[in-house]
């Protein structure tokens, strides 16, 4: 009862707020403010565009393209939101803002495919634990976009560590999680103003131990047994669902008799989705001979898992995930919190690079997504120990590259080329380095955090007055 | 049956070789050495190990007779890491109810559980944290029931005589913490916390009446108050996991008053209150990476809190990195690492992790580099605080640690597989 009387006092807050930040002009930031409905055919759609920004050259750098290369003493030069040219002494168009980049370095912006923020937001209090719907072990219905909170405090400090681009995705209590959704790090009121325009959702799939110690004494599945029941019962009824609504599009497209529709249904839309290859399966996966049951189960029923996610062992079966063209989305280290990550070694991404595949190293975790790069070096260095040569140039790719194509991106973000989005890091020193930092971080060719300003940087909402008055978060 | 023979014989002369302590004596040439005490960084040192302890230091020292000689060529050598919070060897895998020896749920065993009594030196993450640098560790209980955890031990990573402090420091948590488990209101916390103190103190000076059943009943069992005597009695500090500044000096209050030693764990918010903190000196653990507001009591956690507490004059000890401060407890140096990347000297993060839990527990042997010291020693390939060095030999007490584990085992058969 209380809480509904103070319903509109809030919604009132919420709306100064969103007034307020459109009203303040913040130097190097933009907030797109929007009334959060969308008049496009897709619901929930992308209100995100870039904020107008002059051409930028950063001059002698070393440049990781993250197609394998390392560029030394290179200049790059961008604008209008694209990246227009890379090579050595460029010329540069009038009142372009020019950076010496002489000792630093440069990436493309760091990509965390595999991020909570926004959905386990902090403080981590109930109120803010939005990642699970755990009340059901399929629950593809549920979008964890419509879970985000874009003022989590986490997404500006996982900025200042170079992340420009993040998939978050919803936890791994149950078997089917629900969708996953591509963000830019920028700062926004709403989830749509920080979605990625055009960029495909994700479905988050979990095998092992979360689905059947969740659901174990709660009807099940309480078994890997049960778990691969229970897909194949999901899967069973979308292959039902896609044929009834594809044969009801055919006969619309044929112009024939108007058929009856079939009634729609958000679980099975999901499972279509990936059916019909428009949405990407991300699958929390950790043992090698899941794995292997889960790419048994793809191909009963026709879809494309696209990355398994944790693979604390992926080294063991880094061949058929290459055969299979599925990413393999590890950390560098973790292991030992549950029996399914025991058998961690610190080479599992080289191992995957050994054998041709695509391997990315994720976060999932607040603190580590502020450093990431440190998290390929140290991947790197073991890789090294063990007899391969990997370079930093080879091993961004695993933060950059890889990790857009694994979102459907790899067209778009990862990769500094010609004509790729202006996603660019300038890094005081080798980026894999414990002692490195990020300078400057541009989206879209728009500054958006500047180590040297710290007054033009956006903060939360959540972090204003709330250690004194006057004083904000840290 | 002979190939067999032949092939156990190997084995265990493999064993042994790897086992063997330096009797014959190890030269360590041309070093440059990290201790955390001030040196002059071009300055490359020899070290002289015999049997367990470092016997010359100096440039141009002869190879020890019959001994062997490894050219460090300039690589660093600094004593073994202590990671000061960790559940090594009392955890092995986090979700296995049955590997998790680190609490309990016995209402009678809060203060009295000794986490050295199931201290396990054979969990593979004791030897994989060896093998990647760590020596050292203060190994602490987690919360059962009670406000009081138990006691923390500080342990050796060594296959035997590993226990070297058996009651380290008792820990309690106080704050949120403490305010579930006194079942709301860290008020509540503070509370229990008083009475158990008072209790003890009672229970010290009247044993023999309590022993005839003629005192007054306590808040806590016997063997509860029993460990918590060496706490009134100065004999062991107090080991108090807290956040938020104002809970910090809440605590530093109550032990000025009650004549009890502290030391401060966790202390997102130490910056705020770092001269109060300093002025009692009262050391504190920390993890430097830690930035966020996980909680309403972390708000002012902050990735320099580690430089303000310095720079007010407080001792750091460090953990770290992140929630993994057990299996990747070797990454306390990546913490450390990034404390330096956010301003804090170089020597100091090294004595975070080094001469700093050595002095503070007393471990007279450890923690520096110097004639009569532990040879408790690494090598490493490049600077220990750089996430892309590794250790190239471990010394504990002068023996030769192995440089496999369980993971390395695992990374040779698919590397092997994969290669041939």
């Amino acid at each position: 009862m209380k809480k509904i009387e103070l319903l509109p006092k809030w919604c009132f807050q919420i709306l100064l707020i969103m007034i307020l930040s459109g009203c303040v002009s913040i130097p190097s930031v933009t907030i797109p403010v929007t009334n959060g409905s969308s008049s496009s055919a897709s619901p929930f759609a992308s209100t995100y565009s870039a904020p107008e920004s002059s051409a930028t050259i950063i001059r002698g750098a070393t440049v990781l393209t993250g197609t394998g290369k390392q560029l030394d003493s290179t200049d790059i030069l961008f604008s209008n939101g694209k990246i227009t040219a890379l090579g050595l002494q460029l010329d540069a168009p009038d009142g372009v803002v020019e950076i010496n980049g002489a000792g630093l370095w440069v990436t493309p912006g760091i990509i965390d495919v595999h991020s909570h923020m926004g959905v386990y937001s902090n403080p981590s209090v109930r109120a803010h634990s939005d990642g699970n719907e755990a009340v059901a072990p399929a629950t593809a219905k549920v979008w964890a976009e419509h879970s985000v909170w874009p003022q989590d405090p986490n997404f500006e400090k996982a900025l200042a560590g170079g992340v420009t681009t993040v998939q978050i995705l919803p936890g791994s209590a149950n078997l089917f999680g629900g969708r996953g959704v591509t963000l830019k790090n920028v700062p926004s009121v709403t989830m749509m103003g920080m979605k990625f325009p055009g960029a495909p959702h994700s479905l988050k799939m979990a095998c092992g131990e979360n689905p059947k110690r969740v659901y174990g004494d709660k009807g099940g599945p309480a078994t890997r047994m049960g778990n691969m029941a229970a897909y194949r019962t999901s899967w069973i009824a979308a292959t039902a669902y896609h044929k009834a609504w594809s044969e009801y599009e055919k006969t619309v497209a044929n112009g024939g008799k108007i058929a009856d529709a079939p009634d729609r249904d958000l679980e099975m839309e999901t499972l279509r989705g990936v059916l019909k290859g428009e949405i990407k399966i991300h699958n929390h996966c950790y043992r090698a001979d899941e794995m292997a049951n889960m790419i048994e189960l793809s191909k009963e029923f026709g879809y494309k898992i696209t990355a398994f996610h944790h693979a604390v062992e992926a080294y063991k079966i880094a061949p058929l995930l290459s055969e299979n063209d599925i990413c393999a989305v590890v950390w560098a280290d973790w292991w030992g919190f549950k029996q399914e990550a025991y058998d961690m070694i610190r080479e599992n991404a080289a191992l995957i690079e050994l054998a041709k595949g695509c391997a990315i190293i994720h976060s999932d975790d607040e603190i580590q997504i502020q450093r990431l790069p440190q998290e390929v070096g140290k991947a790197m260095a073991a890789a090294n120990r063990m007899g391969m040569n990997l370079s930093p140039a080879q091993v961004i790719k695993w933060v950059t590259s890889n990790s857009a194509k694994s979102i459907g991106l790899g067209d778009r973000i990862g990769s500094i080329k010609n004509g790729m989005n202006a996603d660019v890091v300038l890094w005081s020193g080798n980026p894999l380095s414990v002692y490195s930092k990020a300078n400057k971080v541009w989206i879209d060719g728009a500054l958006r955090f500047d180590r040297s300003a710290p007054e033009h940087n956006h903060t939360s909402d959540f972090n204003l007055g709330i250690i004194t008055p006057v004083g904000d978060r840290p | 049956m002979k190939n067999l023979f032949i092939k156990s014989l190997a084995i265990s002369l493999a064993l042994f070789t790897v086992g063997l302590a330096n009797a014959s004596g190890l030269l360590i040439k041309n070093a440059r050495i990290i201790d955390g005490s001030e040196r002059d960084a071009s300055q490359l040192t020899d070290i002289l190990v015999k049997g367990s302890i470092i016997v010359g230091l100096g440039s141009g020292l002869s190879a020890p007779e019959n001994g062997r000689v490894i050219d460090a060529n300039g690589r660093p050598v600094s004593p073994g890491f202590f990671n000061a919070d960790t559940q090594l060897g009392i955890l092995e895998l986090g979700s296995v109810a049955d590997t998790v020896d680190s609490s309990t749920s016995n209402r009678n065993i809060t203060a009295s559980l000794q986490v050295s009594d199931a201290f396990n030196p054979s969990s593979v993450a004791v030897a994989y944290n060896r093998s990647l640098g760590i020596s050292h560790s203060l190994i602490q209980p987690n919360n059962g029931v009670g406000i009081f955890a138990g006691s923390a031990a500080v342990v050796k990573l060594s296959e035997s005589d590993n226990v070297v402090i058996k009651n380290a420091a008792m820990v309690v948590s106080l704050g949120q913490t403490g305010s579930d488990l006194a079942g709301g209101s860290r008020a509540a916390a503070m509370s229990l916390l008083r009475e158990a103190i008072e209790d003890a103190r009672d229970y010290a000076n009247n044993k023999d009446s309590v022993a005839r059943g003629n005192r007054r009943a306590y808040s806590l069992s016997r063997h509860d108050l029993e460990a918590l005597v060496a706490v009134v009695q100065r004999r062991q500090p107090l080991l108090v996991r807290v956040e938020r500044a104002a809970d910090i000096e809440r605590v530093l209050e109550f032990a000025k008053s009650q004549k009890i030693t502290v030391i401060l764990s966790g202390a997102s918010e130490g910056w705020r209150v770092a001269r109060k903190i300093a002025m009692a000196k009262v050391p504190v653990i920390v993890d430097p990476i830690n930035n966020l507001p996980s909680s309403y009591e972390t708000l002012g956690s902050r990735l320099d809190n580690a430089l303000l507490l310095h720079q007010a004059g407080v001792k750091l000890m460090f953990t770290g990195m992140g929630w993994q401060n057990t299996h990747n407890a070797y990454l306390v140096r990546q913490s450390a690492g990034n404390a330096v990347a956010n301003g804090l000297p170089y020597n100091v993060a090294i004595q975070a992790i080094t001469s700093n839990p050595a002095q503070i527990f007393g471990l007279p042997g450890y923690g520096q580099i110097k004639v009569g010291a532990e040879a408790t020693l690494v090598l490493w390939s490049g600077d220990p605080l750089e996430v892309m060095s590794n250790p190239d030999l471990v010394l504990i007490d002068g023996q030769e640690q192995s440089l496999q584990s369980r993971a390395t085992r695992l990374r040779d058969r698919y590397y092997r597989w994969a290669t041939e």
